[in-house]
């Protein structure tokens, strides 16, 4: 009761803070969760290699910029790298496995090898140690409703809305988009059709492979990494996909939005542990498995 | 009263196990080496977990990454209760374990439920969230300076029979979930629960019950494991490694196999001690590749290569429905 008084006795200024950091916290959620979101829509495999594809992302731009090149522009490079990344993925391991509800057990295993062995990479190649990304433009903050804001967390949140609006774009618009929307649907009447549904597979692999390396390397601009890094992030990440069903932007959006205040507000609980902070997404993740296991807005493939 | 064998139990299993234990049972009094004896010791504890492991994610088809979360539970419960309130070690044990298994419940109950990899995904989140709290919840954990056991005279030596009783307790339990009517009921589960559920298999209560037992087995061995090392510390007991580890055995030794679980853990045990001592920085790694490849070449792991193997010394032998999977 003590700590409800203080929270609604917070200033306007300081709920006004909280907000701009949920909403700009969100767009990065958004982008982390769409690539799981995606894979986990169309192949139905959920890709446990993916927070180890995020923490690959980070240390590329980390070592990208360590050789002097802008994190912003490194986008680029790494997610078409990591997009073939993922297309090689599918098409050496998981495109072996069975389909189905046999396949499931056996593609969480194989991708989660996958991910031991990006850790192990990692761990060799850059140590154990936290690294951070820092440029020059790291500390510079502009003042937006009276609040100040890092220039940096805005551009992120400013990358992450205009990928949202190419994946958008891209599923809606375009013939490839359309043929994955039909894929997630139904695989089988596509091949009926003429759409190559083992070609959409290695795309959407790839796909969401490349949005996962792009939202790690966007992250890593924000927080300390190491090799570890990740596995929260893959929790995030399917907490936003169960919230906000599978593949619509809007409801990845929303869902992100909804994660991002969960986890900013309690912070201004004073004497509220920050370690819990881990935990909230794993409790809003069991809550809404239980009370709305469809996702908030019910189920909808892609769109 | 004259006790009746259930039809399920073949004499051969049962002459077999008390054979293996009787032999294990009697070897420390004929060799006098320590490490030989502590490392048997840890063994038997990794092969009740492993075990314990795969009556979920074997059996009933639902892979667990964080069942670290019911070690430590069962090990740090187990500890209290000795050190606050001076129950007897094995009391202790068994309360630990009750209270772990309980604790799977919590949160799998309302995740098993569901179709798909949800409760795979939940079990990452478990495993995460319950190593933060332990970690940072002092009184119950003793944080990151961890928890002190009472040393008895001899405990250590000791324990080498709890353990081979644990391990052997964990044996007929695989044996019997796998081959009591339970048993037919989670294969039918885990091929189509809404087959299974049209024939009158309780879903939800097997997979309930599955979940408790493998819990409390795998909190028993947390507590086992403390009582062995006499020292707790929340970051060994709840660590990410531990839960990959049991991963790990049961996929290597054959996952929804009856003993191949237990031969995983020995050689997990083993590859272990060898890597940790050579390659401390790739046994992750390994691991990893061994885990993709066992996925992709042989996926009911070294239980499917013996069975291979098996199979083309004698082909006039039918081996089937050892393993039970697709």
């Amino acid at each position: 009761m003590r700590h409800f008084k203080r929270v609604v006795g917070l200033k306007l200024s300081r709920i006004v803070e909280l907000i701009i950091n949920s909403v700009l916290l969100a767009g990065l959620y958004a982008t982390m969760a769409y690539g799981l979101g995606l894979i986990y829509g169309v192949l139905r495999i959920v890709n446990l290699a993916h927070g180890g594809v995020i923490m690959a992302g980070a240390y590329a731009g980390w070592y990208l910029h360590e050789l002097g090149v802008d994190p912003y522009l490194s986008l680029v490079p790494v997610g078409v790298a990591s997009f073939f990344l993922g297309v090689v993925m599918y098409r050496g391991l998981v495109y072996r496995l069975p389909r189905g509800a046999a396949g499931g057990v056996q593609s969480l295993l194989l991708l989660f090898g996958l991910w031991l062995i990006l850790r192990n990479i990692a761990y060799l190649l850059f140590t154990g140690n936290d690294q951070t990304l820092r440029t020059g433009y790291s500390t510079k903050a502009v003042t937006l409703a009276g609040e100040l804001v890092s220039v940096n967390r805005m551009a992120v949140f400013a990358v992450a809305i205009l990928i949202l609006i190419i994946l958008h774009i891209l599923l809606t618009q375009t013939y490839v988009g359309k043929a994955i929307r039909a894929v997630a649907q139904n695989p089988d009447s596509c091949t009926l059709v003429g759409i190559r549904v083992e070609r959409i597979y290695s795309l959407t692999f790839g796909l969401g492979t490349a949005l996962a390396a792009i939202a790690g390397l966007l992250g890593a601009t924000l927080f300390p990494f190491n090799p570890g890094f990740g596995s929260s992030e893959l929790l995030k990440s399917f907490v936003v996909v169960v919230l906000g069903g599978l593949g619509s932007v809007a409801g990845t959006a929303i869902a992100a939005l909804i994660l991002a205040v969960a986890e900013v507000f309690p912070t201004a609980i004073p004497g509220f542990p920050t370690y819990l902070t881990a935990a909230v997404g794993f409790v809003l993740l069991v809550l809404v498995l239980v009370l709305r296991p469809g996702g908030l807005f019910g189920q909808r493939v892609l769109g | 009263m004259k006790f009746r064998r259930p039809p399920w139990v073949k004499p051969r299993a049962v002459i077999g196990l008390l054979v293996v234990c009787a032999v294990l049972a009697i070897g420390p009094l004929l060799h006098s080496d320590v490490y030989i004896h502590n490392l048997l010791t840890l063994t038997f504890i990794g092969i009740a977990a492993a075990l314990a492991w795969n009556w979920l994610g074997g059996y009933v088809g639902q892979v667990s990454f964080g069942h670290a979360a019911m070690f430590g539970v069962g090990g740090f419960v187990s500890a209290q209760l000795e050190l606050k309130l001076g129950f007897p070690m094995l009391i202790a044990w068994v309360s630990g374990g009750v209270i772990a298994g309980l604790f799977s419940l919590i949160w799998g109950h309302p995740t098993l439920r569901l179709r798909g990899p949800y409760f795979s995904i939940a079990t990452i989140g478990v495993g995460e969230a319950t190593r933060l709290v332990g970690t940072y919840w002092d009184w119950f954990t003793g944080g990151s300076s961890g928890l002190s056991l009472p040393m008895h005279h001899n405990l250590k030596f000791t324990l080498y029979w709890y353990a081979l009783g644990l391990a052997a307790i964990a044996m007929a339990m695989s044996y019997a979930l796998r081959r009591s009517s339970v048993g037919l009921s989670l294969l039918a589960i885990k091929s189509d629960v809404d087959a299974a559920s049209d024939v009158g298999v309780s879903a939800t209560r097997l997979q309930d019950l599955v979940l408790f037992l493998s819990g409390a087995m795998i909190g028993v061995c947390g507590a086992s494991y403390g009582s062995y090392f006499s020292y707790i510390e929340p970051g060994d007991m709840f660590g990410f490694d531990r839960s990959i580890s049991w991963v790990l055995t049961g996929v290597i030794g054959g996952i929804g196999t009856i003993a191949g679980p237990a031969l995983g853990a020995v050689i997990f045990v083993l590859l272990r001690q060898y890597l940790i001592a050579s390659y401390p920085q790739l046994y992750l790694g390994l691991y990893g590749i061994l885990l993709v490849l066992v996925i992709l070449f042989e996926p009911l792991g070294l239980t499917g290569l013996a069975m291979r193997v098996l199979h083309r010394a004698r082909p006039d032998l039918a081996v089937t429905g050892v393993a039970g999977e697709d």
